[in-house]
């Protein structure tokens, strides 16, 4: 059985990996978007699904990756490959930094102490010469979707893999002890502080990368794109709808969610984002255990399943 | 003389900050639940007194408690008909549901409305006195007065009113609800209307004194949570601190380090209290 | 630098002069108590009296406000409590502290991964994990989530998750509350038998038949002091003792 499911796996990567030389380009530019999600959601996956610490704000990293990797190109005509090395060093040398005094909050305070990060942090690179101001910057043209694609297919692998990893190493262990009771977890041995900031660096340094991979695609980046907030609750969705603390839920949750965002895209964009706010109400509402466990019970509990899920959490 | 009326105008600011936050710091404090889509609660109210003053000629001030009333009702519906489901689920579900309904009133709201700006402009909009110099518009002061008003009938009523003992008692555990003879759910609901019905009415006076949007609510979220923050969660008087303390820092913000800062300023205020003293800066210490 | 008691019994723990305090109150006052290598030490008191508050202090998860604590003459002063794990001190909870959405296993799992033993293997520590279920009867139970257990269970899995460290210093917090006759004498045999594994124990106990069977030294607490100390027969009948501990939980 789960044999079977790591070679469905290797064939559906192998199937997406085909996609540049089989399919339209518009499918090519989904792909990519659904792609670079699925690696944002692996990447809260760790910090907020194995860790339990529901950062609201990875939209930082990203938006450093994005700045960092613009910034080397564009001012210090670094190449590529380079930017997305400095964009990365950049996040996780703030997630580290951010990671000691922030890490020590939990709940709320956590969420929100992320996302007014995130918020900060925009604030003043919209105040820096060097970052283009609140005008952005224009990175060099380049044509070649199938390389991104194929860039980004390649960072969701590793950070799937890099999940894979941690939900069988000592490491990914003592994180979710970390999780399900931080203090029981201290006297048991883990070094909470320092699992906790790993954590956080790993989610910044995926996060990071997608936001590079992101900058030289799109070519142009603003502060407002960079660091949308919307960003963190889309990321957090899939993988929650998916299955936060799950290997693949948060990819599958990417997949699903940004496909139906696609499809209800090619409506109107104010009638889209309502169902998109309706979607997100529902998913939560009847799936809050994720479409991995649904999927698993579902057969058996048939609709009573859902009505169970509302009812657990009901006041 | 110019340090004097920017001291004004953040203070008057604040005030109008100490009731946009209210609302959401009494749902947070007393349900545990920070209500994503507080923002647009106050957007409908503007949008709601822009429409009966511009349809029916009803002066901002005199539809403020019609205002409140009709957010009482949608805030009471939504809890009881929705978030009272999810009140056990992980705390980001909670988070993610609020984030949805703020994205449906949002997009309700540029559909219907339009994404053009609107100000709600009475007769007497624009006009202001002088005091030593300092120039105080009269909108901004009866906003500012409004805004103290509701703040203190809020913290009467929790301290005084039955209902708003049990509000209290539910803040401290659900069993002390029921002993003041009221159901969790109907105090949840309750809670979460009186939320909805303040930010309704900070929502009248932001649009007197600001330009209204679809688009005006995740800022006004995320100012909230600032002041909620600043101001701490134990006392409904902690939001005019906080709001206070925000709307000095913008306004001094803007006159030091120029206005491009002053998300920066406020923001950056927010992320120092949360690390340095996450109760607050009145909250009691954990 | 293991420290020699008068060149007789080695020395595992020595407490000199522990205060904390808490704002304005006191919860453990300039106590001073050594405690032998292999030696079960009760520790009794009225609720309130400082005894959880001294188990977090030695734990780590709080500080001393004055005073020091040395294991094996080392002090553990600043020292993180999951470092002190590491060298052997381990602890339950008053309040059970499973890791609820894990299995029993894997809760145990945790411990042996993480405690003073080197690096293990995942197989490995969920053998070792296996091994400490059997050792405290919770073996058949093993792969149930650990928040659908009932409470004389947890109990047991606590002491399994703190075993699962091999610690030199086990501290047992009131794990036979809520037992029935039955059940605390076979935790009685249980620590007894750990005992004899050659850890040292320091027992938290209300229930006083058992601590006097268990214990071969009694400390006792009131108001953050440490008002009597020696073998359980003569602490039991120092009038103090009765009129501080007994007295006052009847009245």
């Amino acid at each position: 059985m789960r044999a079977l499911v790591w070679v469905l796996a290797a064939a559906a990567v192998a199937a997406l990996a085909i996609v540049p030389f089989t399919l339209s380009p518009v499918m090519v530019q989904f792909g990519i978007s659904m792609l670079l999600f699925a690696v944002l959601a692996q990447g809260w996956n760790i910090i907020g699904g194995f860790t339990g610490y529901a950062s609201f704000g990875n939209s930082v990293f990203f938006g450093l990756g994005t700045y960092g990797t613009a910034v080397a190109m564009v001012q210090f005509h670094l190449s590529f490959a380079l930017g997305l090395v400095i964009g990365a060093a950049v996040a996780v040398a703030f997630a580290v930094l951010i990671g000691l005094p922030v890490l020590r909050l939990r709940g709320h305070y956590f969420a929100i102490t992320t996302l007014a990060l995130s918020e900060a942090v925009a604030a003043i690179i919209s105040n820096l010469d060097i970052a283009g101001r609140n005008q952005g910057l224009i990175l060099p043209l380049i044509r070649g979707d199938t390389m991104f694609y194929e860039l980004s297919l390649g960072l969701m692998v590793l950070a799937t893999l890099t999940v894979l990893w941690l939900a069988r190493s000592r490491f990914g262990f003592g994180l979710i002890a970390i999780r399900e009771r931080e203090d029981a977890a201290e006297v048991m041995g883990i070094p909470t502080t320092r699992y906790k900031v790993m954590a956080f660096a790993l989610a910044a340094l995926f996060s990071a990368l997608a936001g590079g991979i992101q900058a030289y695609y799109l070519t142009f980046i603003d502060p407002a794109s960079a660091f949308d907030l919307s960003l963190n609750v889309r990321m957090i969705i899939m993988a929650v709808f998916g299955g936060a603390g799950t290997v693949l839920g948060p990819v599958i949750g990417a997949f699903l969610l940004s496909g139906v965002s696609e499809v209800l895209a090619s409506y109107i964009t104010g009638v889209a984002s309502l169902f998109f706010g309706l979607v997100i109400i529902a998913a939560v509402l009847f799936t809050p255990k994720g479409v991995i466990d649904a999927a698993r019970r579902l057969p058996r509990r048939g609709l009573a399943y859902f009505l169970d899920a509302v009812r657990e959490t009901r006041l | 003389m110019l340090v004097l009326q920017v001291l004004t105008n953040g203070i008057l600011l604040g005030g109008l900050y100490a009731v946009v936050a209210l609302g959401l710091a009494l749902v947070w404090g007393v349900l545990d639940i920070i209500n994503l889509a507080h923002g647009a609660f106050i957007m409908l109210g503007g949008y709601l007194t822009y429409y009966l003053f511009t349809g029916l000629g009803l002066d901002p001030f005199a539809s403020l408690p019609l205002v409140m009333l009709a957010m009482f009702v949608l805030g009471y519906l939504i809890q009881w008909g929705l978030l009272n489901f999810l009140v056990r689920a992980p705390m980001f579900n909670m988070l993610l549901v609020t984030f949805g309904i703020d994205v449906v009133l949002t997009y309700l709201a540029q559909i219907m409305f339009s994404a053009d700006l609107r100000t709600i402009r009475p007769a007497y909009a624009g006009s202001n006195f002088t005091v030593g110099g300092v120039t105080v518009p009269w909108t901004n002061l009866l906003a500012f007065v409004v805004a103290l008003l509701l703040t203190g009938l809020l913290a009467l009523f929790l301290q005084r009113q039955r209902w708003g003992r049990a509000i209290r008692a539910t803040a401290q555990n659900l069993g002390a609800a029921r002993l003041h003879g009221v159901p969790p759910r109907f105090a949840y609901a309750l809670t979460f209307g009186i939320g909805a019905a303040l930010a309704g009415g900070a929502g009248t006076l932001y649009g007197m004194v600001a330009q209204l949007t679809p688009y005006v609510g995740v800022p006004l979220t995320a100012k909230s949570f600032a002041i909620a923050i600043i101001g701490g969660l134990d006392n409904p008087l902690g939001v005019i601190v906080g709001g206070l303390v925000l709307g000095l820092a913008e306004a001094f913000g803007s006159l030091w380090l120029g206005p491009t800062y002053r998300d920066a300023v406020s923001l950056g205020l927010l992320v120092l209290v949360l690390i340095v003293r996450p109760t607050g800066i009145l909250g009691r210490a954990s | 630098m293991s420290g020699r008691d008068a060149g007789e019994r080695t020395v595992l723990f020595e407490a000199r002069h522990v205060t904390r305090r808490f704002g304005g109150l006191v919860a453990v006052s300039d106590v001073s108590y050594r405690h032998n290598q292999g030696e079960i030490l009760g520790l009794i008191g009225p609720n309130g009296a400082g005894k959880t508050t001294l188990i977090n202090l030695i734990s780590g998860t709080l500080e001393p406000t004055g005073g020091e604590l040395l294991f094996e003459g080392r002090p553990l002063k600043g020292m993180a409590p999951y470092r002190r794990a590491h060298l052997g001190i381990g602890r339950t909870f008053q309040l059970m502290k499973p890791f609820p959405g894990l299995s029993v296993l894997d809760n145990v799992t945790a411990g042996a991964l993480f405690g003073r033993q080197p690096e293990l293997a995942m197989a490995k520590a969920r053998d070792l994990a296996a091994h400490w279920l059997e050792f405290v009867g919770l073996g058949e139970k093993a792969s149930q989530p650990a928040d659908a257990l009932g409470g004389p269970d947890r109990k047991r899995l606590e002491l399994a998750k703190a075993l699962a460290l091999q610690p030199r210093l086990l501290l047992l917090d009131e794990v036979m509350a809520g037992l029935n006759a039955v059940e605390i004498d076979e935790v009685v045999a249980l620590i007894q038998r750990i005992r004899d594994g050659g850890t040292t124990i320091l027992v938290i106990e209300h229930v006083v038949k058992a601590i006097r069977k268990l214990s071969d030294r009694l400390l006792v607490l009131q108001y953050g002091q440490l008002i009597a100390e020696g073998t359980a027969e003569s602490v039991l009948e120092d009038p103090a003792v009765i009129e501080a501990y007994l007295g006052r939980r009847r009245g």
